[in-house]
């Protein structure tokens, strides 16, 4: 999953997008060990000391890694799911969509 | 999608619960039992011989990589299907009795293969449904359709119905309307109907962690469904500089929940 994120958030540089992680090892470390390793080009919340059970994934009722959610510009959800070549269909004809209306 | 691994710790206790039960009475209780924990006893030399093989493996394998070699072969996993089959035989010895469900538990346990399964659950659910680690056996609903063709596990789904228990109607309910709940349209006849069905059957039912589960599914359609204003997230960055998910109002986000484990 690493490489294609990481072009992705290539690939929309200019645009009104981007790659958000919740981050959910519970040790913050071994998450800036990961960014750092596989050259992860996104900011990352870190889901706190409790990881997986922290209090963003527990607010957002993930119950499964990877989630993706797209959302909108008005935070509105349009995909939410595991499916991480869905999601990227899904939020690029979005900012297709938003730049041709401009 | 609920892991398959996350009921077999459960499946482990169930039997050995079932082993304890005071209310099993078998016809030869010492001999039964006697022959369930020799099983267990196997099971775990199995086991333990297998994890040193693949610890020393390991190491071998860290040893020839660096010094420049081609790594070994890992051990092969073992093969369970002797100690399935012995389980199936005492099954059958024990047929009809509630002894026979603790090894009809134990080949379920042991990842036999997928006509063994159906075999073990067909018996259970037809002769069985009174025992008490049957009714366990509810919370195994969920994965029912991962482990057998869906015919299969709706006949099985069906029967663990009958079984007069809030609980097993609550897994069996979760199971009949989670699809709708996380498709249909929300606007829908199929979806409110889905959803009474389940808000009843939460209500009565005692597992707490069961009526979490029920909730869940339509709380989590509800509040994160397409269409949905998502709440924000305040929080701090991997280098401790706080941030909020709304600071990014007016972008397209792509919100990955990820780690790295």
């Amino acid at each position: 999953m690493y490489p294609h994120e990481r072009s992705l958030v290539e690939e929309m540089k200019d645009k009104p997008f981007a790659l958000i992680g919740v981050n959910s090892d519970k040790d913050v470390a071994r998450a800036r060990k990961a960014v750092a390793d596989n050259q992860l080009n996104w900011r990352s919340f870190h889901a706190g000391p409790q990881g997986a059970g922290g209090p963003i994934p527990k607010a957002w009722a993930i119950k499964g890694w990877p989630t993706i959610v797209v959302l909108d510009g008005e935070r509105k959800i349009h995909y939410r799911g595991h499916d991480g070549e869905e999601a990227t269909k899904i939020a690029t004809e979005l900012v297709a969509r938003m730049t041709a209306g401009k | 999608m609920p892991r398959l691994s996350s009921w077999v710790p459960w499946l482990i206790a169930t039997t050995l619960a079932a082993q304890q039960a005071p209310d099993s009475k078998p016809a030869t209780p010492a001999s039964a039992a006697a022959r369930l924990e020799a099983l267990q006893a196997e099971r775990t030399r199995i086991m333990e011989s297998f994890i040193a093989a693949a610890k020393e493996a390991e190491a071998k394998a860290k040893e020839a990589k660096s010094a420049g070699k081609p790594a070994p072969a890992m051990p092969t996993p073992p093969d369970w299907s002797p100690l399935i089959a012995t389980a199936k035989a005492a099954a059958a010895d024990y047929a009809g009795t509630d002894d026979a469900v603790m090894f009809l538990l134990f080949v379920l346990q042991m990842g036999a293969k997928q006509e063994e399964v159906v075999e073990a659950l067909d018996t259970l659910t037809d002769k069985h449904l009174a025992n008490k680690a049957v009714v366990d056996l509810g919370r195994m609903i969920p994965y029912l359709t991962s482990l057998v063709p869906a015919d299969k596990a709706k006949v099985f789904i069906e029967r663990l119905a009958k079984i007069p228990d809030a609980n097993v109607r609550g897994w069996v309910a979760l199971a009949q309307h989670q699809p709708t709940i996380e498709k249909a349209d929300r606007e829908g006849e199929a979806y409110q109907t889905a959803k009474t069905e389940l808000l009843k059957a939460a209500e009565l039912v005692t597992d707490a962690g069961l009526k979490g589960e029920i909730r869940s599914v339509i709380d989590t359609r509800e509040t994160f469904g397409i269409g949905n204003v998502a709440p924000d997230i305040e929080g701090q960055d991997l280098d401790g500089v706080a941030f909020k998910l709304s600071d990014y109002k007016g972008k397209v986000v792509f919100l990955d929940f990820w780690g790295d484990w």
